[in-house]
């Protein structure tokens, strides 16, 4: 079997006393669309920062690509990664906010190019020859130098997925992409997100996008209380779903 | 209400139906000429006043206006000003950066050094500099373990200007680390978790993301300070320094026309801060860009705006660049 991009063994999370991951098992292979599902505080983002070490785990085992996150084993004994190595993992993972994130100060096309120009230090040129290949790739060729406030919610996040893009990640995190915008701007960015999955990129999606879920997902978990409750191919859950907590979950979203 | 609401969602109705602009009356504002009478009237009484002080004599103020050490005085504040303002702003970035750290030790080194710093009085801390010779009468720097090392007389290497530079500069920090300090505060975090996400370091993240986003926030308060320590830079007359205040005062001592020479010393502190707050709306322009859709009145467009405002309502207040995002969370 080929190495997962992505592998969960029992991995803990707590805040204080709170326990927020309390067990999380879960692969994804490389190419899959990986939905997460759930209620609010079960800990959906806690999980998606943990995979590319925003979060430090407390127990348990994650790896992405067959490495460890954030720490190196050698022989039997594990070794906490310095903070360079974590910068360089990190930067092979792309993640897309629920609030965009983008840098203000920054036009489209310079919020692109910041991480390959600043992390990887690649030539300008070849940077910025990139940088406006992927705006058009998102449909936004003529917001090059345009500010992120002058451009809509919708218009933002596809500069933020392409901005992730730009480092030519293996595997990119997306925490609830469309849950700040308005409902006419969603379509534009689950366009865009159909469209990398059909090139087959790796993806980690939080999302409350159940027809996004059902149509470009690969497979789905659902989390309560730090804990994924049921887990299949998103036809089968969303339409049969076994467990009393979700079908009283999926019934308030729908 | 309904016609009118039922036109704006109709896009195809006519341009020509537009009603007509409204035509009233604008509201007078009498008290507005009352209060500039008032104001002119006691104005016009100060002038006179000191125009006419039988003691003043205006002809020592022309005469010492511009006189070459007068201007070299200003040379030297400027110069004193500009120097201790840079030491302060690095430093005191340096110091915030280190507030903020996580390491305990860094952030109490911080800590201590602003307590210190902001607790004792400028002119204290100058005229320790400038005395420092007479407890330290010599200075080493070597390089332990080995018999490499450099020695110096103090009052050598710490002439007057350094001692003065010191003093405000050092203090300046402790001011300056508290200012950065709320402007990196005041960045959401979302920003730095964008871009440690990218895999940027914390140095290129406090660097390329977090201090130009603190800049806005920064500022204006550092106009301020700059505006103040050309002010405060006259205490380096305790070092004998020879700036401004110090040069018009020995003049002072010599001629006894104290009055004349403070008035020429304050026409130029003046004029240096004018000028200085006239730099500080285009330094702020710059730093708000792409934080806001409206880009802050430069001070020819706030002078006009001055002149054409007397027969406009009041203004809605002071420039405040709204929130970087709309929130629209649910
Ligand atoms: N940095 C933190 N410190 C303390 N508690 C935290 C922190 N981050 C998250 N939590 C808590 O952890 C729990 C899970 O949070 P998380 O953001 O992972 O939930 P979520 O499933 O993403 O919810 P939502 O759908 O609202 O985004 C919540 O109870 C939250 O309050
Ligand atoms: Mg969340």
């Amino acid at each position: 079997m080929a190495t997962p991009m992505v592998l969960a063994e029992s991995v803990y999370k707590c805040f204080g006393r709170l326990e927020v991951l309390r067990g999380i098992n879960l692969s994804v292979a490389a190419r899959e669309v990986l939905c997460i599902v759930g209620p609010s505080g079960s800990g959906k983002s806690t999980f998606l920062r943990c995979i590319n070490h925003l979060e430090k785990i407390d127990g348990g085992r994650l790896s992405v690509d067959g490495e460890l996150v954030g720490y190196r084993q050698r022989g039997d004994k594990i070794y906490e990664l310095p903070d360079r190595e974590v910068c360089r993992k990190r930067a092979e993972i792309g993640m897309v906010f629920q609030r965009f994130n983008l840098f203000p100060h920054m036009t489209a096309l310079e919020n692109i190019m910041e991480a390959p120009l600043r992390v990887r230090g690649e030539a300008q040129k070849a940077v910025e020859e990139r940088g406006r290949a992927l705006l058009n790739r998102v449909g936004l060729a003529d917001k090059v130098d345009v500010y992120p406030n002058h451009l809509s919610g919708g218009q933002q996040q596809r500069v933020a997925i392409a901005r992730a893009l730009a480092m030519q990640p293996k595997l990119m995190l997306f925490d609830e992409p469309t849950s700040a915008l308005d409902p006419e701007l969603v379509g534009e960015v689950l366009d865009v997100m159909r469209g990398l999955a059909q090139d087959g990129m790796t993806m980690v999606v939080v999302t409350h996008e159940m027809g996004f879920a059902r149509e470009v997902g690969d497979s789905l978990v659902f989390m309560d209380g730090g804990v994924i409750v049921e887990s299949g191919s998103p036809r089968e859950v969303l339409a049969n779903p076994q467990h009393e907590r979700t079908r009283s979950f999926l019934s308030k979203v729908f | 209400m309904s016609t009118g609401s039922d036109a704006i969602s109709d896009p195809t109705f006519p341009a020509a139906q537009r009603p007509d602009a409204i035509k009233a009356i604008p509201v007078r504002h009498p008290w507005r000429w009352v209060a500039a009478v008032v104001v002119l009237a006691f104005a016009a009484a100060v002038i006179y006043t000191f125009a006419t002080a039988p003691g003043l004599q205006w002809s020592v103020v022309g005469q010492f206006l511009f006189y070459p050490e007068i201007l070299r005085g200003i040379l030297v504040t400027l110069e004193l000003t500009a120097i201790a303002m840079a030491i302060g702003v690095v430093l005191g970035v340096i110091l915030a950066v280190m507030r903020l750290s996580a390491n305990p030790v860094v952030s109490s080194v911080s800590w201590l050094y602003i307590w210190f710093f902001r607790g004792t009085p400028v002119l204290v801390q100058i005229f320790f500099w400038f005395n420092i010779g007479s407890i330290l009468p010599y200075l080493h720097i070597g390089i332990p373990f080995t018999h490499l090392f450099w020695i110096g007389t103090t009052n050598k290497i710490v002439t007057p200007l350094l001692a003065a530079i010191l003093g405000l500069g050092l203090n300046e920090a402790a001011y300056m680390s508290e200012i950065v300090r709320a402007g990196i505060i005041s960045v959401d975090t979302g920003q730095t978790e964008a871009a440690q996400a990218l895999g940027m370091t914390r140095v290129l993240v406090m660097r390329r993301i977090v201090l130009p986003q603190a800049m806005r926030v920064i500022i204006p308060p550092t106009g301020n300070e700059t505006i103040s320590m050309l002010k405060t830079s006259s205490l380096a007359y305790i070092a004998t320094v020879g700036e401004l205040f110090f040069i018009q005062k020995e003049i002072s001592n010599f001629n006894y026309d104290i009055i004349e020479l403070a008035i020429v010393a304050s026409i130029w502190y003046l004029a240096m801060t004018s000028v200085l707050t006239f730099g500080q709306y285009y330094l702020e322009r710059y730093f708000a860009r792409g934080a806001s859709r409206l880009l802050p009145p430069t001070p020819l467009q706030r002078f006009r705006r001055l002149l054409f405002r007397f027969h406009e309502p009041p203004p809605v207040g002071p420039f405040e660049p709204p929130p970087i995002y709309e929130e629209r969370l649910h």
